[in-house]
């Protein structure tokens, strides 16, 4: 599969376009921008990352290993956040994120990220909303795999 | 208590005995009360269609009782099963916090209770109680996890047999009563999907179901009476799963 996820252009990232604009601006006093070259993994399977991370540009491969092949659920272009699910639940990632090319990416740390999680609960909505967004990628992956399953002899 | 299919209805979620076990259900006095003023309660019969794919968010289930399964099309028109819900599960999640379609078919499996809350209600209820949000956030996270498991499973070709052991020892996880009572030997659990539904949730034919399963008891793996099955040799089922 490699299709591309459709990300919120308008307010930059698919977090940031949900929150107003007070948390957006504390949020942006916390980022750093570093440049990941191709190739190099933006997120892990089983190694917690200690930031948050917005795509700025380029493309990343997103999949997930497994014991006999990665499994590809599609590529992502610039908008979309990777990390969250780490971030909230202090869980390793069940994913690999690999740029195809050079990318320019926010990072924010995941301790400060909590910490104005903590102060702003009401932020928990963009959160929903980009842990949705993960879902949704993986859901639709089973659902195309269980839609071309053959049925089997034995 | 109120009664309906034989479902003891649980109409109060601040006296719910089940909610400290519920993952999305164990919220603040002020939460649950106000989750009390918002939901609806309602008991369905097997069966029903509490929304169809592709349809329009209205909001979500929380499965209070019984099960249900979440299904999709595929191109030849087949119901494809993708998992069953258990009590506890917030259903249409995902569609209702992005405001996007519903992405599976949901159809109960036995009598079901679930609290419907619409989908403008349940979003002022997240942005209100920071509880709210946190357990919505856990319930995604726990859904992506799910979700990416599923993906790992499916990145192994497995045969028709090994799915279906598969299953079993997933529903072997939750034995009836009576295997923790006396805490050995066969599993006894209770199977309330019909052939047609595990060919479904398999993708594979009915046949093909009723051919493993045959099978299987022929080599004394299993028994069946009805809906109560006996895993008699849980290692083989787990050796065919490995192998």
């Amino acid at each position: 599969m490699n299709s591309t996820t459709p990300v919120a252009k308008s307010l930059t990232n698919e977090l940031y376009a949900s929150l107003p604009c007070e948390i957006r601006e504390e949020l942006e006093k916390l980022e750093r921008h570093v440049m990941v070259p191709c190739g190099q993994r933006l997120l892990e399977f089983g190694v917690l990352p200690q930031q948050l991370m917005i795509l700025d540009s380029g493309m990343v491969e997103i999949s997930v290993p497994s014991a006999e092949a990665e499994v590809s659920l599609g590529t992502a272009g610039p908008g979309k956040v990777f990390g969250m699910r780490a971030a909230v639940s202090g869980e390793t990632p069940e994913i690999d994120v690999t740029p195809l090319e050079d990318c320019e990416v926010t990072v924010i740390p995941r301790a400060e990220f909590l910490t104005v999680l903590q102060n702003n609960p009401q932020m928990y909505f963009a959160v929903a909303k980009v842990l949705s967004a993960d879902l949704k990628i993986a859901d639709q992956l089973i659902r195309n795999c269980a839609r071309r399953t053959p049925a089997r002899k034995i | 208590m109120a009664m309906a299919y034989n479902l003891h209805i649980i109409e109060n979620c601040l006296k719910c005995t089940f909610r400290e076990q519920r993952l999305f259900c164990n919220l603040s006095r002020e939460a649950l009360t106000k989750l009390q003023a918002i939901k609806a309660t309602s008991i369905y019969p097997k069966g029903t269609l509490l929304c169809l794919e592709g349809q329009p968010p209205r909001g979500i289930y929380v499965l209070c009782a019984g099960k249900a399964k979440l299904s999709t099309t595929s191109a030849e028109g087949k119901s494809i099963i993708l998992r069953i819900a258990e009590p506890g599960e917030v259903l249409g999640l995902t569609a209702a916090v992005s405001n996007t379609p519903y992405e599976a078919t949901i159809e109960t499996m036995e009598p079901t209770q679930a609290n419907f809350i619409s989908q403008s209600d349940f979003v002022h209820f997240l942005q209100e109680f920071p509880d709210v949000g946190m357990k919505v956030a856990q319930q995604l996270t726990h859904n992506c996890k799910c979700a990416y498991s599923e993906i790992r499973s499916l990145g192994l070709s497995n045969s028709v047999p090994e799915k279906i052991a598969k299953l079993i020892l997933a529903w072997a996880e939750h034995p009836i009563e009576l295997h923790r009572q006396n805490g050995g030997g066969e599993i006894p659990i209770r199977v309330t999907l019909t052939q047609e539904e595990i060919a479904q949730f398999v993708g594979t034919s009915r046949e093909t179901v009723s051919r493993v399963l045959g099978e299987f008891r022929r080599k004394g793996w299993l028994r069946i009476k009805g809906s109560t099955w006996n895993i008699v040799n849980k290692r083989a089922l787990e050796h065919l799963v490995t192998t």
